[in-house]
Protein backbone atom coordinates (compact mmCIF):
# COMPACT_ATOMS: atom_id res chain seq x y z
CA UNK A 1 0.00 0.00 0.00
CA UNK A 2 2.88 2.33 0.83
CA UNK A 3 4.29 1.74 -2.64
CA UNK A 4 0.91 2.56 -4.19
CA UNK A 5 1.08 5.98 -2.54
CA UNK A 6 4.67 6.39 -3.66
CA UNK A 7 3.51 5.95 -7.24
CA UNK A 8 0.47 8.19 -6.71
CA UNK A 9 2.69 10.94 -5.32
CA UNK A 10 5.05 10.73 -8.25
CA UNK A 11 2.24 10.87 -10.78
CA UNK A 12 0.71 13.89 -9.06
CA UNK A 13 4.09 15.60 -9.15
CA UNK A 14 4.63 14.59 -12.78
CA UNK A 15 1.25 16.09 -13.73
CA UNK A 16 2.10 19.37 -12.05
CA UNK A 17 5.40 19.45 -13.93
CA UNK A 18 3.77 19.08 -17.33
CA UNK A 19 2.56 22.21 -19.14
CA UNK A 20 -0.54 20.33 -20.29
CA UNK A 21 -1.83 20.38 -16.74
CA UNK A 22 -1.96 24.15 -16.60
CA UNK A 23 -3.63 24.45 -19.98
CA UNK A 24 -6.23 21.97 -18.81
CA UNK A 25 -6.76 23.91 -15.59
CA UNK A 26 -7.28 27.18 -17.49
CA UNK A 27 -9.67 25.60 -20.00
CA UNK A 28 -11.73 24.09 -17.19
CA UNK A 29 -11.89 27.34 -15.21
CA UNK A 30 -12.91 29.26 -18.33
CA UNK A 31 -15.69 26.81 -19.11
CA UNK A 32 -17.04 26.72 -15.55
CA UNK A 33 -16.71 30.53 -15.43
CA UNK A 34 -18.85 30.71 -18.53
CA UNK A 35 -21.51 28.46 -16.99
CA UNK A 36 -21.35 30.54 -13.84
CA UNK A 37 -21.76 33.83 -15.68
CA UNK A 38 -24.55 32.62 -17.96
CA UNK A 39 -26.59 30.31 -15.74
CA UNK A 40 -25.91 31.27 -12.14
CA UNK A 41 -24.64 34.76 -11.59
CA UNK A 42 -27.39 37.23 -12.41
CA UNK A 43 -28.90 40.04 -10.33
CA UNK A 44 -31.96 39.10 -8.40
CA UNK A 45 -31.68 35.37 -9.17
CA UNK A 46 -31.66 32.66 -6.51
CA UNK A 47 -28.12 31.94 -5.30
CA UNK A 48 -28.16 28.38 -6.64
CA UNK A 49 -24.89 27.13 -8.17
CA UNK A 50 -26.62 23.91 -9.31
CA UNK A 51 -26.64 24.57 -13.10
CA UNK A 52 -22.93 25.22 -12.97
CA UNK A 53 -22.29 21.71 -11.69
CA UNK A 54 -24.90 19.98 -13.79
CA UNK A 55 -23.03 20.78 -17.02
CA UNK A 56 -19.50 20.32 -15.71
CA UNK A 57 -19.12 16.98 -17.50
CA UNK A 58 -19.15 18.75 -20.87
CA UNK A 59 -15.76 20.26 -20.04
CA UNK A 60 -14.46 17.34 -18.04
CA UNK A 61 -14.92 14.83 -20.84
CA UNK A 62 -12.32 16.80 -22.79
CA UNK A 63 -10.15 17.62 -19.77
CA UNK A 64 -9.77 14.14 -18.29
CA UNK A 65 -8.17 12.50 -21.38
CA UNK A 66 -5.36 15.05 -21.12
CA UNK A 67 -4.75 14.08 -17.51
CA UNK A 68 -4.68 10.35 -18.17
CA UNK A 69 -3.17 10.05 -21.65
CA UNK A 70 0.47 9.86 -20.55
CA UNK A 71 0.02 7.73 -17.43
CA UNK A 72 0.92 4.44 -19.11
CA UNK A 73 1.64 5.43 -22.74
CA UNK A 74 4.66 7.47 -21.76
CA UNK A 75 5.97 4.64 -19.59
CA UNK A 76 5.81 2.27 -22.55
CA UNK A 77 7.34 4.73 -25.00
CA UNK A 78 10.26 5.71 -22.77
CA UNK A 79 10.96 2.17 -21.56
CA UNK A 80 10.40 3.15 -17.91
CA UNK A 81 7.77 0.44 -17.74
CA UNK A 82 10.71 -1.94 -17.49
CA UNK A 83 12.17 -0.33 -14.38
CA UNK A 84 8.69 -0.11 -12.92
CA UNK A 85 7.64 -3.69 -13.52
CA UNK A 86 10.93 -5.21 -12.46
CA UNK A 87 10.62 -3.46 -9.09
CA UNK A 88 9.05 -5.49 -6.28
CA UNK A 89 5.58 -4.04 -6.72
CA UNK A 90 2.42 -5.70 -7.99
CA UNK A 91 0.74 -4.64 -11.21
CA UNK A 92 -2.42 -3.76 -9.37
CA UNK A 93 -0.52 -1.39 -7.10
CA UNK A 94 0.88 0.31 -10.19
CA UNK A 95 -2.61 0.72 -11.69
CA UNK A 96 -4.08 1.91 -8.40
CA UNK A 97 -1.17 4.27 -7.71
CA UNK A 98 -1.49 5.93 -11.08
CA UNK A 99 -5.24 6.17 -10.68
CA UNK A 100 -4.98 7.79 -7.26
CA UNK A 101 -2.33 10.25 -8.48
CA UNK A 102 -4.57 11.30 -11.35
CA UNK A 103 -7.57 11.50 -9.02
CA UNK A 104 -5.68 13.84 -6.70
CA UNK A 105 -4.86 16.08 -9.64
CA UNK A 106 -8.48 15.94 -10.82
CA UNK A 107 -9.62 17.02 -7.35
CA UNK A 108 -7.30 20.03 -7.54
CA UNK A 109 -8.85 20.95 -10.88
CA UNK A 110 -12.48 20.67 -9.82
CA UNK A 111 -11.54 22.27 -6.50
CA UNK A 112 -10.49 25.37 -8.40
CA UNK A 113 -14.16 26.00 -9.20
CA UNK A 114 -14.68 26.81 -5.51
CA UNK A 115 -13.64 30.32 -6.52
CA UNK A 116 -17.06 30.79 -8.09
CA UNK A 117 -18.82 29.54 -4.96
CA UNK A 118 -16.86 32.09 -2.97
CA UNK A 119 -17.94 34.84 -5.37
CA UNK A 120 -21.52 33.68 -5.11
CA UNK A 121 -21.46 33.62 -1.32
CA UNK A 122 -20.10 37.15 -1.32
CA UNK A 123 -23.29 38.32 -3.01
CA UNK A 124 -25.88 35.90 -1.68
CA UNK A 125 -26.45 33.01 0.68
CA UNK A 126 -26.25 29.78 -1.33
CA UNK A 127 -27.26 26.50 0.27
CA UNK A 128 -24.03 24.60 0.90
CA UNK A 129 -25.44 21.09 1.09
CA UNK A 130 -26.13 20.82 -2.67
CA UNK A 131 -22.63 22.22 -3.26
CA UNK A 132 -21.25 19.38 -1.17
CA UNK A 133 -23.28 16.72 -2.99
CA UNK A 134 -22.27 18.30 -6.32
CA UNK A 135 -18.61 17.93 -5.49
CA UNK A 136 -19.27 14.41 -4.28
CA UNK A 137 -20.91 13.66 -7.63
CA UNK A 138 -18.08 15.29 -9.54
CA UNK A 139 -15.51 13.14 -7.72
CA UNK A 140 -17.52 9.98 -8.43
CA UNK A 141 -17.93 10.87 -12.10
CA UNK A 142 -14.24 11.80 -12.23
CA UNK A 143 -13.29 8.36 -10.93
CA UNK A 144 -15.13 6.70 -13.79
CA UNK A 145 -13.73 9.13 -16.36
CA UNK A 146 -10.17 8.71 -15.09
CA UNK A 147 -10.42 4.92 -15.06
CA UNK A 148 -11.60 4.99 -18.68
CA UNK A 149 -8.70 7.28 -19.59
CA UNK A 150 -6.27 5.08 -17.69
CA UNK A 151 -7.53 2.02 -19.56
CA UNK A 152 -6.89 3.58 -22.97
CA UNK A 153 -3.50 4.84 -21.87
CA UNK A 154 -2.57 1.29 -20.92
CA UNK A 155 -3.61 0.10 -24.39
CA UNK A 156 -1.14 2.08 -26.47
CA UNK A 157 2.22 3.78 -26.37
CA UNK A 158 0.85 6.73 -28.32
CA UNK A 159 -0.47 9.43 -26.00
CA UNK A 160 -2.55 11.10 -28.69
CA UNK A 161 -4.26 7.85 -29.58
CA UNK A 162 -5.02 7.24 -25.90
CA UNK A 163 -6.44 10.74 -25.52
CA UNK A 164 -8.64 10.51 -28.62
CA UNK A 165 -10.02 7.05 -27.77
CA UNK A 166 -10.84 7.95 -24.18
CA UNK A 167 -12.36 11.23 -25.36
CA UNK A 168 -14.62 9.31 -27.76
CA UNK A 169 -15.89 7.03 -25.00
CA UNK A 170 -16.40 9.92 -22.59
CA UNK A 171 -18.35 11.85 -25.21
CA UNK A 172 -20.52 8.75 -25.60
CA UNK A 173 -21.28 8.78 -21.87
CA UNK A 174 -21.57 12.55 -21.78
CA UNK A 175 -23.76 13.29 -24.80
CA UNK A 176 -24.27 10.40 -27.18
CA UNK A 177 -26.16 7.87 -25.06
CA UNK A 178 -28.64 10.45 -23.94
CA UNK A 179 -29.06 11.83 -27.45
CA UNK A 180 -29.70 8.36 -28.87
CA UNK A 181 -32.12 7.63 -26.06
CA UNK A 182 -33.99 10.87 -26.74
CA UNK A 183 -33.98 10.27 -30.47
CA UNK A 184 -35.40 6.76 -30.13
CA UNK A 185 -38.23 8.11 -28.02
CA UNK A 186 -39.10 10.91 -30.39
CA UNK A 187 -39.09 9.20 -33.78
CA UNK A 188 -41.04 6.08 -32.84
CA UNK A 189 -44.50 6.99 -31.67
CA UNK A 190 -45.42 3.72 -29.97
CA UNK A 191 -42.12 2.07 -29.09
CA UNK A 192 -42.10 -1.66 -28.26
CA UNK A 193 -41.15 -2.68 -24.73
CA UNK A 194 -37.58 -3.66 -25.54
CA UNK A 195 -36.93 -0.27 -27.10
CA UNK A 196 -38.18 1.37 -23.93
CA UNK A 197 -35.67 -0.69 -22.01
CA UNK A 198 -32.86 0.34 -24.34
CA UNK A 199 -33.87 3.94 -23.91
CA UNK A 200 -33.91 3.62 -20.14
CA UNK A 201 -30.46 2.00 -20.09
CA UNK A 202 -29.08 4.70 -22.37
CA UNK A 203 -30.39 7.41 -20.10
CA UNK A 204 -29.17 5.62 -16.99
CA UNK A 205 -25.63 5.47 -18.41
CA UNK A 206 -25.54 9.16 -19.32
CA UNK A 207 -23.68 11.61 -17.14
CA UNK A 208 -26.11 14.48 -17.46
CA UNK A 209 -29.20 13.15 -15.64
CA UNK A 210 -26.96 11.79 -12.90
CA UNK A 211 -25.18 15.09 -12.45
CA UNK A 212 -28.52 16.92 -12.42
CA UNK A 213 -29.48 14.88 -9.38
CA UNK A 214 -26.23 15.48 -7.56
CA UNK A 215 -26.40 19.23 -8.25
CA UNK A 216 -29.89 19.35 -6.74
CA UNK A 217 -28.56 17.78 -3.57
CA UNK A 218 -29.85 14.29 -4.35
CA UNK A 219 -27.53 11.38 -3.64
CA UNK A 220 -29.11 8.42 -5.40
CA UNK A 221 -27.55 5.06 -4.51
CA UNK A 222 -28.06 3.80 -8.06
CA UNK A 223 -25.89 6.64 -9.35
CA UNK A 224 -23.21 6.06 -6.74
CA UNK A 225 -23.28 2.35 -7.62
CA UNK A 226 -23.04 3.15 -11.33
CA UNK A 227 -19.91 5.25 -10.95
CA UNK A 228 -18.22 2.92 -8.45
CA UNK A 229 -18.84 -0.27 -10.43
CA UNK A 230 -17.84 1.48 -13.64
CA UNK A 231 -14.59 2.64 -12.07
CA UNK A 232 -13.86 -0.82 -10.72
CA UNK A 233 -14.63 -2.37 -14.10
CA UNK A 234 -12.25 -0.12 -16.01
CA UNK A 235 -9.50 -0.41 -13.38
CA UNK A 236 -9.75 -4.19 -13.68
CA UNK A 237 -9.61 -3.91 -17.47
CA UNK A 238 -6.50 -1.74 -17.16
CA UNK A 239 -4.92 -4.33 -14.91
CA UNK A 240 -5.75 -7.09 -17.40
CA UNK A 241 -4.30 -5.11 -20.29
CA UNK A 242 -1.11 -4.54 -18.32
CA UNK A 243 -0.88 -8.23 -17.45
CA UNK A 244 -1.59 -9.33 -21.01
CA UNK A 245 1.26 -7.21 -22.40
CA UNK A 246 3.66 -9.68 -20.85
CA UNK A 247 2.40 -12.51 -22.97
CA UNK A 248 2.65 -10.85 -26.33
CA UNK B 1 28.06 -25.59 -8.83
CA UNK B 2 24.27 -25.27 -8.73
CA UNK B 3 24.14 -24.55 -5.02
CA UNK B 4 26.72 -21.85 -5.45
CA UNK B 5 25.18 -20.19 -8.50
CA UNK B 6 23.09 -17.04 -8.29
CA UNK B 7 21.63 -17.34 -11.77
CA UNK B 8 20.61 -20.75 -13.04
CA UNK B 9 19.03 -20.98 -16.48
CA UNK B 10 17.74 -24.30 -17.78
CA UNK B 11 16.42 -24.88 -21.31
CA UNK B 12 15.02 -21.38 -21.45
CA UNK B 13 13.00 -20.54 -24.55
CA UNK B 14 11.09 -17.45 -25.61
CA UNK B 15 9.21 -17.23 -28.86
CA UNK B 16 7.54 -14.16 -30.30
CA UNK B 17 4.79 -15.59 -32.44
CA UNK B 18 6.71 -18.23 -34.37
CA UNK B 19 10.08 -16.54 -34.08
CA UNK B 20 12.30 -18.07 -31.42
CA UNK B 21 14.12 -15.10 -29.88
CA UNK B 22 15.79 -17.33 -27.31
CA UNK B 23 16.03 -20.99 -28.11
CA UNK B 24 16.65 -23.55 -25.39
CA UNK B 25 19.58 -21.95 -23.60
CA UNK B 26 21.17 -23.09 -20.34
CA UNK B 27 23.87 -21.45 -18.29
CA UNK B 28 24.87 -20.62 -14.73
CA UNK B 29 26.44 -17.60 -13.11
CA UNK B 30 28.45 -18.39 -9.97
CA UNK B 31 27.92 -16.24 -6.88
CA UNK B 32 30.13 -13.17 -6.68
CA UNK B 33 31.44 -13.34 -10.22
CA UNK B 34 31.17 -10.97 -13.16
CA UNK B 35 29.91 -12.70 -16.25
CA UNK B 36 29.80 -11.08 -19.65
CA UNK B 37 26.79 -11.79 -21.80
CA UNK B 38 27.95 -11.21 -25.31
CA UNK B 39 26.24 -11.24 -28.65
CA UNK B 40 25.53 -9.27 -31.78
CA UNK B 41 22.44 -7.07 -31.92
CA UNK B 42 19.26 -9.09 -32.05
CA UNK B 43 20.91 -12.22 -30.66
CA UNK B 44 18.48 -12.55 -27.76
CA UNK B 45 20.51 -10.85 -25.02
CA UNK B 46 17.82 -8.40 -23.98
CA UNK B 47 15.08 -11.02 -24.19
CA UNK B 48 17.05 -13.33 -21.90
CA UNK B 49 17.70 -10.49 -19.48
CA UNK B 50 14.03 -9.52 -19.50
CA UNK B 51 13.12 -13.07 -18.53
CA UNK B 52 15.69 -13.06 -15.72
CA UNK B 53 14.30 -9.79 -14.36
CA UNK B 54 10.71 -11.11 -14.44
CA UNK B 55 9.68 -8.59 -17.10
CA UNK B 56 8.80 -11.31 -19.62
CA UNK B 57 7.62 -14.81 -18.78
CA UNK B 58 9.54 -17.61 -20.52
CA UNK B 59 7.72 -19.67 -23.16
CA UNK B 60 9.32 -22.79 -21.74
CA UNK B 61 12.20 -23.77 -19.51
CA UNK B 62 13.09 -22.37 -16.10
CA UNK B 63 15.32 -19.71 -14.68
CA UNK B 64 16.13 -18.93 -11.08
CA UNK B 65 17.80 -15.83 -9.72
CA UNK B 66 19.19 -15.66 -6.18
CA UNK B 67 17.61 -19.05 -5.56
CA UNK B 68 14.07 -18.05 -6.54
CA UNK B 69 12.13 -18.96 -9.66
CA UNK B 70 11.56 -15.98 -11.93
CA UNK B 71 8.03 -17.04 -12.77
CA UNK B 72 6.52 -18.39 -9.57
CA UNK B 73 8.53 -16.33 -7.06
CA UNK B 74 8.77 -13.13 -9.03
CA UNK B 75 8.49 -10.74 -6.05
CA UNK B 76 11.35 -12.45 -4.21
CA UNK B 77 13.50 -12.25 -7.32
CA UNK B 78 12.60 -8.62 -7.98
CA UNK B 79 13.50 -7.53 -4.47
CA UNK B 80 16.94 -9.16 -4.76
CA UNK B 81 18.04 -7.84 -8.13
CA UNK B 82 19.31 -4.52 -9.36
CA UNK B 83 18.52 -3.99 -13.02
CA UNK B 84 19.77 -1.41 -15.47
CA UNK B 85 17.65 -1.62 -18.62
CA UNK B 86 18.97 -0.56 -21.99
CA UNK B 87 19.15 3.26 -22.28
CA UNK B 88 18.51 3.68 -18.54
CA UNK B 89 15.10 5.38 -18.79
CA UNK B 90 14.17 7.82 -15.99
CA UNK B 91 11.71 10.63 -15.29
CA UNK B 92 13.42 13.67 -16.79
CA UNK B 93 11.46 16.21 -14.77
CA UNK B 94 12.65 14.83 -11.43
CA UNK B 95 15.84 15.74 -9.63
CA UNK B 96 18.51 13.09 -9.16
CA UNK B 97 18.00 12.90 -5.40
CA UNK B 98 14.22 12.83 -5.71
CA UNK B 99 14.36 10.09 -8.30
CA UNK B 100 16.66 7.91 -6.22
CA UNK B 101 14.47 8.41 -3.16
CA UNK B 102 11.39 7.51 -5.22
CA UNK B 103 13.05 4.38 -6.56
CA UNK B 104 14.22 3.46 -3.09
CA UNK B 105 10.72 3.67 -1.68
CA UNK B 106 9.37 1.60 -4.57
CA UNK B 107 11.96 -1.03 -3.86
CA UNK B 108 10.98 -1.21 -0.24
CA UNK B 109 13.91 0.50 1.44
CA UNK B 110 12.87 1.63 4.91
CA UNK B 111 12.50 5.34 5.60
CA UNK B 112 15.30 5.34 8.17
CA UNK B 113 17.96 3.98 5.85
CA UNK B 114 16.77 5.60 2.61
CA UNK B 115 18.73 8.85 2.92
CA UNK B 116 21.92 7.02 3.76
CA UNK B 117 21.45 4.54 0.87
CA UNK B 118 20.83 7.34 -1.63
CA UNK B 119 23.98 9.15 -0.52
CA UNK B 120 26.02 5.99 -0.59
CA UNK B 121 25.06 4.96 -4.16
CA UNK B 122 25.39 8.55 -5.38
CA UNK B 123 28.94 8.58 -4.06
CA UNK B 124 29.72 5.20 -5.60
CA UNK B 125 28.51 6.36 -9.01
CA UNK B 126 30.11 9.83 -8.84
CA UNK B 127 26.78 11.60 -8.77
CA UNK B 128 27.53 13.59 -5.63
CA UNK B 129 27.69 17.05 -7.15
CA UNK B 130 24.67 16.42 -9.40
CA UNK B 131 22.20 15.38 -6.70
CA UNK B 132 20.10 18.56 -7.00
CA UNK B 133 20.08 18.63 -10.81
CA UNK B 134 16.94 17.88 -12.82
CA UNK B 135 17.58 14.62 -14.70
CA UNK B 136 16.58 16.27 -18.00
CA UNK B 137 19.67 18.50 -17.83
CA UNK B 138 22.11 15.63 -17.28
CA UNK B 139 24.34 14.26 -20.01
CA UNK B 140 23.95 10.71 -21.29
CA UNK B 141 26.87 9.58 -19.18
CA UNK B 142 25.36 10.92 -15.98
CA UNK B 143 22.01 9.35 -16.77
CA UNK B 144 23.70 6.02 -17.31
CA UNK B 145 25.39 6.39 -13.91
CA UNK B 146 22.05 7.29 -12.38
CA UNK B 147 20.66 4.05 -13.79
CA UNK B 148 23.51 2.10 -12.22
CA UNK B 149 22.99 3.96 -8.93
CA UNK B 150 19.31 2.98 -9.07
CA UNK B 151 20.27 -0.65 -9.66
CA UNK B 152 22.57 -0.55 -6.60
CA UNK B 153 20.06 1.14 -4.27
CA UNK B 154 18.81 -1.93 -2.45
CA UNK B 155 22.30 -3.44 -2.28
CA UNK B 156 21.12 -6.31 -4.48
CA UNK B 157 22.49 -9.81 -4.43
CA UNK B 158 22.40 -9.92 -8.22
CA UNK B 159 23.09 -7.06 -10.60
CA UNK B 160 21.88 -7.30 -14.18
CA UNK B 161 23.18 -4.57 -16.45
CA UNK B 162 22.10 -4.23 -20.06
CA UNK B 163 24.84 -2.41 -21.98
CA UNK B 164 26.01 -0.21 -19.11
CA UNK B 165 28.68 1.64 -21.08
CA UNK B 166 26.61 2.57 -24.11
CA UNK B 167 26.88 6.29 -24.83
CA UNK B 168 29.71 6.93 -22.41
CA UNK B 169 32.96 8.62 -23.37
CA UNK B 170 36.26 6.71 -23.03
CA UNK B 171 37.05 8.14 -19.59
CA UNK B 172 33.61 7.25 -18.28
CA UNK B 173 33.86 3.77 -19.78
CA UNK B 174 37.11 3.25 -17.92
CA UNK B 175 35.55 4.56 -14.70
CA UNK B 176 32.53 2.32 -15.11
CA UNK B 177 34.79 -0.68 -15.63
CA UNK B 178 36.65 0.18 -12.47
CA UNK B 179 33.38 0.43 -10.63
CA UNK B 180 32.21 -2.95 -11.95
CA UNK B 181 35.48 -4.52 -10.85
CA UNK B 182 34.86 -3.10 -7.35
CA UNK B 183 31.35 -4.54 -7.33
CA UNK B 184 32.50 -8.09 -8.04
CA UNK B 185 32.70 -10.16 -4.93
CA UNK B 186 29.94 -8.21 -3.19
CA UNK B 187 27.43 -8.80 -5.98
CA UNK B 188 26.90 -11.30 -8.74
CA UNK B 189 27.00 -9.35 -11.98
CA UNK B 190 25.58 -10.29 -15.36
CA UNK B 191 26.75 -7.75 -17.88
CA UNK B 192 25.34 -7.62 -21.38
CA UNK B 193 27.40 -5.92 -24.00
CA UNK B 194 28.68 -6.14 -27.53
CA UNK B 195 31.93 -4.37 -26.75
CA UNK B 196 34.56 -7.09 -26.63
CA UNK B 197 37.37 -5.21 -24.98
CA UNK B 198 35.03 -4.53 -22.10
CA UNK B 199 34.46 -8.21 -21.57
CA UNK B 200 38.13 -9.06 -21.83
CA UNK B 201 38.95 -6.49 -19.18
CA UNK B 202 36.17 -6.93 -16.65
CA UNK B 203 34.61 -10.36 -16.91
CA UNK B 204 35.72 -13.60 -15.34
CA UNK B 205 33.49 -15.62 -17.62
CA UNK B 206 31.91 -14.99 -20.98
CA UNK B 207 28.73 -16.38 -22.49
CA UNK B 208 28.37 -15.78 -26.20
CA UNK B 209 24.87 -15.88 -27.60
CA UNK B 210 23.82 -15.67 -31.21
CA UNK B 211 20.53 -16.30 -33.03
CA UNK B 212 18.94 -17.22 -29.71
CA UNK B 213 21.43 -19.92 -28.84
CA UNK B 214 24.52 -20.16 -26.72
CA UNK B 215 27.48 -20.43 -29.03
CA UNK B 216 30.28 -20.63 -26.50
CA UNK B 217 31.04 -20.06 -22.85
CA UNK B 218 34.15 -20.00 -20.69
CA UNK B 219 36.81 -17.64 -19.41
CA UNK B 220 38.15 -15.12 -21.94
CA UNK B 221 41.43 -17.12 -21.99
CA UNK B 222 39.62 -20.39 -22.71
CA UNK B 223 37.72 -18.80 -25.54
CA UNK B 224 40.91 -17.47 -27.07
CA UNK B 225 42.45 -20.92 -26.92
CA UNK B 226 39.31 -22.40 -28.39
CA UNK B 227 39.58 -19.88 -31.17
CA UNK B 228 43.18 -20.89 -31.83
CA UNK B 229 42.19 -24.58 -31.85
CA UNK B 230 39.22 -24.14 -34.17
CA UNK B 231 41.02 -21.88 -36.47
CA UNK B 232 44.50 -23.45 -36.48
CA UNK B 233 45.11 -22.33 -40.03
CA UNK B 234 44.16 -18.82 -39.06
CA UNK B 235 46.37 -18.56 -35.99
CA UNK B 236 49.91 -17.50 -36.83
CA UNK B 237 53.09 -16.88 -34.91
CA UNK B 238 54.92 -13.89 -36.33
CA UNK B 239 58.66 -13.82 -35.56
CA UNK B 240 60.98 -10.94 -36.31
CA UNK B 241 64.70 -11.87 -36.34
CA UNK B 242 67.94 -10.08 -37.31
CA UNK B 243 69.79 -12.72 -39.30
CA UNK B 244 70.17 -14.37 -42.73
CA UNK B 245 66.62 -14.99 -43.96
CA UNK B 246 67.10 -18.41 -45.59
CA UNK B 247 68.99 -19.89 -42.65
CA UNK B 248 66.44 -18.59 -40.19
CA UNK B 249 63.65 -20.03 -42.30
CA UNK B 250 65.33 -23.46 -42.44
CA UNK B 251 66.09 -23.49 -38.73
CA UNK B 252 62.52 -22.66 -37.79
CA UNK B 253 61.00 -24.91 -40.43
CA UNK B 254 62.97 -27.84 -39.04
CA UNK B 255 61.11 -27.71 -35.74
CA UNK B 256 58.60 -30.56 -35.46
CA UNK B 257 55.71 -28.38 -34.24
CA UNK B 258 55.98 -26.03 -37.20
CA UNK B 259 53.96 -26.99 -40.25
CA UNK B 260 54.59 -24.09 -42.53
CA UNK B 261 56.91 -21.08 -42.67
CA UNK B 262 56.25 -18.04 -44.77
CA UNK B 263 58.59 -15.09 -45.27
CA UNK B 264 56.76 -11.84 -44.83
CA UNK B 265 59.71 -9.49 -45.28
CA UNK B 266 63.32 -9.95 -46.29
CA UNK B 267 66.47 -8.00 -45.46
CA UNK B 268 68.89 -7.70 -42.56
CA UNK B 269 65.84 -8.03 -40.32
CA UNK B 270 63.42 -10.66 -41.56
CA UNK B 271 59.84 -11.34 -40.53
CA UNK B 272 58.45 -14.87 -40.73
CA UNK B 273 55.02 -16.20 -40.16
CA UNK B 274 54.68 -19.71 -38.71
CA UNK B 275 51.69 -21.98 -38.47
CA UNK B 276 51.30 -25.31 -36.74
CA UNK B 277 51.02 -26.29 -33.10
CA UNK B 278 51.73 -22.89 -31.63
CA UNK B 279 52.15 -23.45 -27.91
CA UNK B 280 54.41 -22.00 -25.28
CA UNK B 281 57.02 -24.71 -25.69
CA UNK B 282 57.45 -23.80 -29.34
CA UNK B 283 57.96 -20.16 -28.50
CA UNK B 284 60.63 -21.04 -25.94
CA UNK B 285 62.36 -23.30 -28.43
CA UNK B 286 62.36 -20.57 -31.08
CA UNK B 287 63.81 -18.04 -28.64
CA UNK B 288 66.63 -20.34 -27.54
CA UNK B 289 67.41 -21.44 -31.11
CA UNK B 290 67.59 -17.89 -32.46
CA UNK B 291 69.77 -16.69 -29.62
CA UNK B 292 71.92 -19.85 -29.77
CA UNK B 293 72.73 -19.22 -33.42
CA UNK B 294 73.88 -15.73 -32.62
CA UNK B 295 70.95 -13.99 -34.30
CA UNK B 296 68.82 -11.41 -32.52
CA UNK B 297 65.16 -12.00 -31.68
CA UNK B 298 63.27 -8.76 -32.01
CA UNK B 299 59.64 -9.70 -31.65
CA UNK B 300 57.34 -12.71 -31.38
CA UNK B 301 53.52 -12.42 -31.40
CA UNK B 302 50.49 -14.54 -32.16
CA UNK B 303 47.77 -13.27 -34.46
CA UNK B 304 44.32 -14.56 -35.22
CA UNK B 305 43.43 -15.58 -31.66
CA UNK B 306 41.78 -12.48 -30.23
CA UNK B 307 38.37 -12.72 -28.63
CA UNK B 308 37.10 -10.43 -31.34
CA UNK B 309 38.09 -12.82 -34.12
CA UNK B 310 36.52 -15.68 -32.21
CA UNK B 311 33.34 -13.68 -31.75
CA UNK B 312 33.11 -12.81 -35.43
CA UNK B 313 33.89 -16.39 -36.35
CA UNK B 314 31.15 -18.01 -34.27
CA UNK B 315 28.44 -15.40 -34.62
CA UNK B 316 28.74 -15.09 -38.37
CA UNK B 317 25.82 -17.02 -39.91
CA UNK B 318 28.01 -18.14 -42.84
CA UNK B 319 30.51 -20.02 -40.67
CA UNK B 320 27.79 -21.59 -38.61
CA UNK B 321 26.16 -22.98 -41.70
CA UNK B 322 29.46 -24.38 -42.92
CA UNK B 323 29.95 -26.15 -39.62
CA UNK B 324 26.47 -27.59 -39.73
CA UNK B 325 26.99 -28.90 -43.26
Amino acid sequence: MLKTFTIARRELMGLFFSPVAYVVLVVYLLFVGLLFALLVFSPGAVADPGPMFAWNHLALMFVVPFITMALFSEEYRSGRIETLRTSPISDFSIVLGKFLGALAFYCVIIGSSLVYILILSAFGRPDFMPVLTSYFGLVLMGMLMLSIGLFFSACTQHQVLAAISSCAVLVAFGILFQAIGGLLGSIISQPPAWLNTVQRVMTYMSFEPQMQHFSMGLVDTSHVAFFLTGTFFFLMLTYLVLESRKWR
Amino acid sequence: MSSNADIVVKNLTKTYGRFPAVNNISFEVPRGSIVGFLGPNGAGKTTTIRMLTCFLPPTSGTASVAGFDVFSQSMEVRSRIGYLPENAPTYTEMRVQEYLAYRGRLRGISRSTLKQRVESVAEKCWLGERLRWPIGTLSKGYRQRLGIADALLNNPQVLILDEPTVGLDPTQIRETRKMLADLAGQHTVLLSTHILSEVELTCQRVIIIGRGQILAQGTPEELKQESARRNSSGAKLVVEVRGPTQQVKMALGAMPAVENVEVLSDGPVCTLSLSGKLDGALRELIASTVVGRGWALREMRTTGTSLEEFFVQITDPGTAMNQAA
